[in-house]
């Protein structure tokens, strides 16, 4: 082998980019055309449909057959969606790797969704005026917040009570939930300043929504730096590997497993900022189920959850390849009902390669 | 006749070729000892014949058949058992429930059997004649009365060969010999024993032949009577030990850097006030459970309930306090250092940093060029033989992971090391190397308080030693009194002396 490709090959998440590659080429492939209505650039600048002439003169509306994988709308669709679960993966990648677990993410950010939604109301069109960029950004931070502070909250639980971070969060899971539905009585909340869905849902060229993307990228960023780079990454990776040895070189083992849920919730948080401002509204029962697929996209991405092990990069990596899966299952034309089948057998089959690859590694050690 | 043969079983892992080409065999109805010096391979061979390993090469035959046993279960079916020195059973069952647990009496419905059960376990006990109450919970038990549950496990499944791994090294006086006079029975009975150990005297009275390994290669199997102790002594170390005097001992001692005044806790230690100088190696001796490792925990700021004083350079810190005793320059190797003096997934680079973050970070970047630096000098100090820094720790051999531990003290700049078994489960060349750098430690000046329960260990290498008798500092020996039977005597309590 190559050195170059020898690099390639022992790169953490090559692996991962593999099978990216694959689903790509396979959802291509069987994926067929859809009919869509062509566009074209008016000499004022706006939008209009390209509209066809036949022999007679009769005037219709043109078409185009594009590949209902790889066309930019579906991509563009596809690359939001990943980074809702993307961000929380990174919050979660952390949480993992530092040997714990979060089980509360999608009511953390169901609730900081709720409460953003609800100050944003309060300087909404049917609110008090208030400079738009002053109340977008109230919003936000209402969000990021809230989603800190439940981070906080099950941190210091878990440190202070020595419960099980599984116990610790499943409890808050259902707790901030709740607290979500009393505080709207079920109801959806709308009604945003409109700066604030301007703002999230700026798009590049042809519906290309870029904001999310780019805080996606920020965020995983961010963790890798943090993982990778900073003093205090470190300390999680050597908690997570072994927490004792870790109390025995003077690691604050309390402050750090604190700090790892206050990032968790504050991803969870980011990513009901974004939430807001693409669909406008919040209910209590948004983000239900999305500690299945933050957790999938981690394990996918390589964490352990012995912890110890993972990386940021990974996790988004692993929840693309969770949210190509979520929609190869529209675009194939499977019932909707199969995903959820679908999603759980990929993490089962992600734990058993990585278990065989140890294996092997190991194997290798020892024949060496 | 031989009943059990090895040949040429070799057994690799990760970074130590643990045996290389072990022959040997074992007639059937004797005790058979297996002595070697930690990290000789006796406890692996012990563990391949019970299934616990599969050997890599070689073959083993029981009775002129070749066996492979896959796994504990298949080794049982083929008759062979181990008396672990871990825990091997459940702790939240019953002695009866753990010894009937492969083959549970049950009634119809898939219902336990309970007077079945107790019947059946009752029967075990009594034919090796213990004195176990069969519905007590295993975790409540003595690890004495736990091996002999064991054991009662062993012969009641019809085991003809049981392996015990250091049977005695966790018992009373007492306990010990109840279990020489099971051993003794079960030999009458025609049971084949092998017994894995380092206690001399005990193999001497109990065993029949013996085989000693070093490094992993099988030295000598003699018949126990034509041998003599100084004789397998010298087939475990492989040469003359060359006594070689610590450099720190000809220079005078420094100014007193550690002091520990009254310091207690509950149940474990009371009253414990020493004091070590700069050049200094003190030990701390002491039989298993005397409070060593809790001492020293203690002053690593690790026990929540001490109480009393630490000072180093004179100045007192913050009691139960690690970082107190990070900032005061007290390092601590402890004693097992898997589980708490490495992270075994993390590599050299990392592990040789762990404790020097603060001083390696900058506004809480790491400085990486620093980090580098650093762990590559420890790990040319040191010695340690690794592909290179970034080898993830849990695949190096024992000696190479203790020489990360250490180094991770060193990186910090420590002023005062706790050492905590300094060389177990290390080998003989590592061993002598960790010897010298501990010596050269305090020729630097770094006061070293040395806990092990290697004697010679000790005697080698320390300007004095401590003895600890059930938590108590049951005296002091300096250099010139050094000796091993006083040593015994002070650990053991005048009482025992005799049997010392």
């Amino acid at each position: 082998m190559p050195p170059f490709l020898r690099t390639l090959f022992r790169f953490q998440e090559s692996g991962l980019l593999v099978v990216i590659l694959v689903l790509g080429v396979l959802l291509t492939a069987f994926a067929g055309t859809v009919r869509t209505p062509k566009f074209e650039k008016a000499a004022d600048g706006t939008r209009q449909r390209v509209f066809a002439t036949d022999d007679q003169g009769n005037r219709s509306p043109a078409f185009e057959a594009k590949n209902k994988f790889l066309n930019a709308q579906n991509l563009a669709q596809l690359a939001k969606d990943t980074s809702f679960i993307a961000i929380m993966a990174v919050g979660m990648a952390i949480v993992i790797i530092s040997g714990g677990i979060d089980l509360s993410v999608g009511s953390i950010y169901a609730l900081a969704s709720v409460l953003g939604a609800m100050v944003l109301n309060h300087f909404g069109p049917e609110g008090i005026a208030l400079a738009p960029l002053a109340a977008c950004a109230l919003g936000a931070l209402t969000c990021l917040g809230a989603g800190a502070l439940c981070g906080l909250a099950n941190g210091g639980l878990i440190v202070a009570l020595g419960v099980h971070p599984f116990i610790i969060t499943l409890g808050a899971m259902a707790i901030l939930r709740g607290i979500a539905f009393v505080t709207t009585k079920g109801q959806s909340i709308g009604g945003f300043p409109a700066a604030f869905r301007e703002l999230v849902r700026f798009e590049l060229g042809n519906g290309l929504s870029v904001v999310p993307l780019v805080i996606m990228v920020l965020v995983t960023v961010l963790g890798w730096i943090y993982l990778s780079r900073l003093a205090a990454g470190r300390r999680v990776y050597a908690i997570g590997g072994n927490e004792q040895a870790a109390r025995f070189s003077g690691i604050r083992v309390g402050r750090v497993k604190l700090g790892v849920y206050v990032l968790a919730g504050l991803a969870a948080g980011v990513s009901a900022v974004l939430s807001l401002g693409y669909y406008g509204a919040a209910t209590s029962g948004d983000g239900q189920g999305y500690e299945l697929n933050v957790i999938a996209a981690s394990v996918v991405g390589g964490c352990s959850l012995t912890g110890g092990r993972g990386s940021a990069l990974g996790v988004v990596l692993g929840a693309l390849i969770i949210q190509m899966i979520a929609s190869g299952i529209v675009i194939l034309g499977i019932d909707q009902n199969y995903s959820q089948i679908i999603i759980g057998a990929v993490v089962i089959a992600a734990v058993v390669l990585d278990n065989v690859n140890t294996w092997l590694a190991k194997r290798r050690l020892t024949r060496a | 006749m031989s009943y059990i043969e090895f040949r040429a079983v070799t057994k690799r892992f990760p970074g130590v070729l643990a045996l290389d080409g072990v022959s040997f065999s074992i007639p059937r109805g004797t005790c058979h000892a297996l002595i070697g010096e930690n990290g000789a391979g006796k406890s692996t061979l012990g563990k391949i014949l019970a299934g616990v390993y599969t050997a890599d090469a070689g073959e083993i035959r029981l009775d002129g058949k070749p066996i492979a046993p896959a796994d504990p279960l298949a080794a049982r079916q083929l008759g062979i058992a181990m008396v672990h020195q871990e825990l091997a059973f459940c702790p939240n069952l019953s002695v009866a429930e753990n010894l009937c647990l492969g083959d549970l009496p049950l009634r119809a419905g898939g219902f336990v059997d309970r007077a079945a059960l107790l019947a059946r376990a009752t029967e075990m006990l009594a034919s090796i004649h213990a004195d176990v109450d069969p519905e007590a919970l295993i975790g409540t038990l003595s690890t004495g009365k736990e091996q002999l549950v064991q054991i009662a496990a062993a012969v009641g499944t019809g085991a003809q060969v049981i392996v015990m791994d250091e049977p005695s090294s966790s018992l009373s006086a007492g306990e010990t010999h109840e279990l020489f006079s099971l051993v003794r029975k079960l030999k009458a009975r025609g049971l084949t024993l092998i017994y894995v150990s380092h206690r001399m005297s005990e193999l001497f009275e109990l065993c029949d032949h013996i085989t000693v390994l070093r490094d992993g290669r099988h030295v000598a199997t003699e018949a126990i009577a034509a041998t003599t102790p100084s004789r397998v002594v010298s087939q475990m170390i492989g040469r003359e030990l060359r006594v070689q005097t610590p450099a720190h001992l000809s220079r005078p001692a420094g100014p007193e850097r550690l002091r520990i005044e009254a310091l207690s806790s509950p149940t474990k230690f009371s009253n414990i006030s020493l004091s070590v100088r700069a050049g200094e190696i003190v030990g701390l001796a002491g039989l298993v459970g005397a409070g060593r490792s809790e001492t020293v925990q203690a002053v690593f700021g690790l026990d929540p309930a001490a109480t009393g004083s630490v000072l180093v350079n004179d100045r007192p810190i913050a009691p139960r306090s690690i970082e107190a005793a990070l900032d005061a320059r007290i390092g601590l190797l402890p004693e097992d250092r898997k589980r708490q003096g490495l992270v075994l997934g993390l590599n050299c680079r990392e592990n040789t940093a762990l404790a020097s973050l603060p001083v390696l970070s900058r506004l809480g970047w790491v400085r990486r060029g620093a980090e580098r630096t650093l762990a590559d000098r420890y790990q040319k100090r040191l010695r340690v033989k690794a592909p290179s820094l970034e080898t993830i720790v849990g695949g190096l051999s024992g000696g190479n992971q203790q020489k990360i531990a250490l180094a991770k003290w060193l990186a910090r700049d420590c002023d005062v090391l706790l050492i905590d078994e300094p060389t177990r489960g290390v080998d003989v060349g590592a061993k002598a190397e960790i010897y010298a750098l501990l010596d050269e430690l305090a020729c630097e000046g770094k006061a070293l308080l040395v806990v092990s329960s290697e004697l010679p260990e000790l005697l080698g290498l320390c300007t004095r030693i401590l003895v600890l008798r059930n938590g108590r500092l049951a005296g002091e020996v300096p250099r010139a009194d050094f000796g091993e039977a006083a040593l015994m005597r002070l650990m053991a309590g005048v009482d025992h002396a005799s049997a010392a």
